[in-house]
């Protein structure tokens, strides 16, 4: 098999992380839940994830780390917590469903900062010309189609300058790119546990700055004679039992990844990247999204006008390559790059994957042309 | 001996705490309160037996004392310093 769907969730994972996760089944109780080993082990495992995503994100305090399901929950709790019925949000045009669906949901006024794909002084433009009629910002750091790497700390810097709140969407960039909190000034960042931070599904993240809504209420091991959730962080978003499986997991990928580093990692997934447009841009019939600069990670999308997209990805499934197609839940992000109509076929690259495995599904593709 | 009990707002305080005594070479440890000693339920506490003065400025100077001081010798109650 070679897997390159690691923008949907990273299969190949540091065996650490499977490891870790079944120690924490058969060792590990309710954190916060009661004083005896199995729940003070597993109050112990959550803290050092916390700590851990602390120090990699740059947040000043462990308990502003926030354990989700996955990224589109932290979203839900970013926007439930500062968006009312007609709050104007202002959005870039690639955005993914787990954003643009909550804002519907609550009734936002949304407007797009339009610009063409890779088109990073474009797109400030346009953040800084839509500025002045927004209450907020919701910002995707990179896009899950095509990779480009939206120039977030200008767009953060232009938010502050104008008094608006930003939440981030770091569900491609986190475990990839340096995404820091402190730099940010965010309200608000989300992220998936299961992409480049090598946790299992049903993990996520979210970075709160403080004031938050919670969008679930139940138990939270403490205060339990009031009956609404505590003020504080992290107890007032974390209602009910922890996935401390996965966060055990999670522990192990971020230490993975902080060990390995993000810049070799960048840069590695990028070669790959490289390596795959040096062989298919002279294709007939291939139209590959990438630019020769900076502004793109690991994610490569591409169609054909000899075969659709799933077709291609059919095909690509039957030899054994795994790879998502379609609209890959971002209609704004399709339709700042005029492929609404057709969708892309998308190749992510991990730091799992090799020059070898890249060489074999440049040649199938080939073939099928 | 005497234990200290410095109540904390929640088990993440309580870790961070803990964690901070540990760096300064503070034996304390994690443990859940006695019902009664929080107004509001449940709660989470270090429990120290030395060096309580320096723990508790340790806190303090770092933001993470917010909540009441118990203290006991051996088998006796709890009683809050103020």
């Amino acid at each position: 098999m070679i897997y390159l769907d690691n923008a949907a969730t990273t299969l190949i994972k540091p065996l650490t992380v499977s490891r870790a996760v079944l120690h924490a089944m058969q060792t590990m109780a309710s954190p916060g839940r009661g004083a005896h080993e199995p729940a003070m082990k597993a109050a112990e495992t959550v803290f050092l994830c916390r700590r851990e995503a602390a120090e990699l994100f740059n947040v000043p305090e462990p308990e502003q780390i926030v354990f989700t399901m996955n990224a589109t929950h932290g979203l839900n709790i970013a926007i439930n917590s500062l968006v009312q019925p007609g709050t104007k949000v202002l959005v870039s045009g690639y955005e993914h469903n787990s954003v643009t669906r909550p804002l519907t949901e609550k009734g936002a006024e949304i407007r797009v900062a339009s610009s063409p794909l890779f088109d990073s002084r474009g797109i400030l433009a346009a953040f800084e010309k839509e500025l002045p009629w927004a209450e907020l910002v919701v910002c995707t750091h990179v896009s899950n189609v095509f990779g480009f790497i939206l120039p977030i700390y200008e767009i953060a810097e232009l938010c502050h300058k104008r008094g608006v709140p930003l939440i981030v969407d770091a569900s491609q960039a986190a475990g990839v790119l340096d995404v820091d909190y402190s730099r940010l000034g965010a309200e608000f960042i989300a992220m998936p546990g299961h992409k480049g931070l090598f946790g299992p599904q049903g993990t996520g993240i979210l970075i709160c700055a403080g004031e938050c809504k919670p969008l679930l209420s139940g138990g939270s091991g403490t205060d339990s004679i009031i009956q609404h959730m505590p003020e504080y962080l992290p107890d007032r978003l974390e209602a009910g039992t922890h996935n401390v499986c996965g966060i055990a997991g999670l522990l192990e990928g971020i230490r993975f990844l902080r060990q390995k580093g993000l810049k070799e990692i960048f840069s590695h997934e990028t070669a790959l990247l490289m390596r795959m447009f040096e062989q298919l841009d002279q294709v007939k019939g291939l139209e590959l999204f990438t630019e020769a600069c900076r502004a793109q990670s690991g994610v490569l999308s591409l169609r054909s006008d000899r075969i659709n997209c799933e077709d291609l990805a059919s095909a690509l499934s039957d030899r054994g390559v795994c790879v998502r197609t379609g609209l890959h839940c971002a209609p704004y992000a399709h339709r700042s790059a005029g492929t609404l109509d057709s969708g892309t076929v998308r190749f992510s690259f991990s730091p799992f994957n090799t020059e070898e495995e890249v060489d074999a599904c440049c040649q199938f593709i080939k073939d099928l042309l | 001996m005497m234990q200290y009990l410095i109540m904390c707002r929640s088990m993440t305080y309580a870790q961070r705490s803990a964690a901070m005594l540990e760096r300064a070479g503070i034996s304390a440890r994690v443990v859940k309160a006695p019902q009664g000693l929080s107004s509001s339920g449940c709660g989470y506490g270090v429990s120290l037996y030395r060096r309580f003065d320096e723990a508790r400025n340790l806190l303090k100077k770092n933001g993470l004392l917010n909540g009441k001081i118990f203290y006991r010798d051996d088998d006796e109650e709890f009683r809050e310093i103020n």
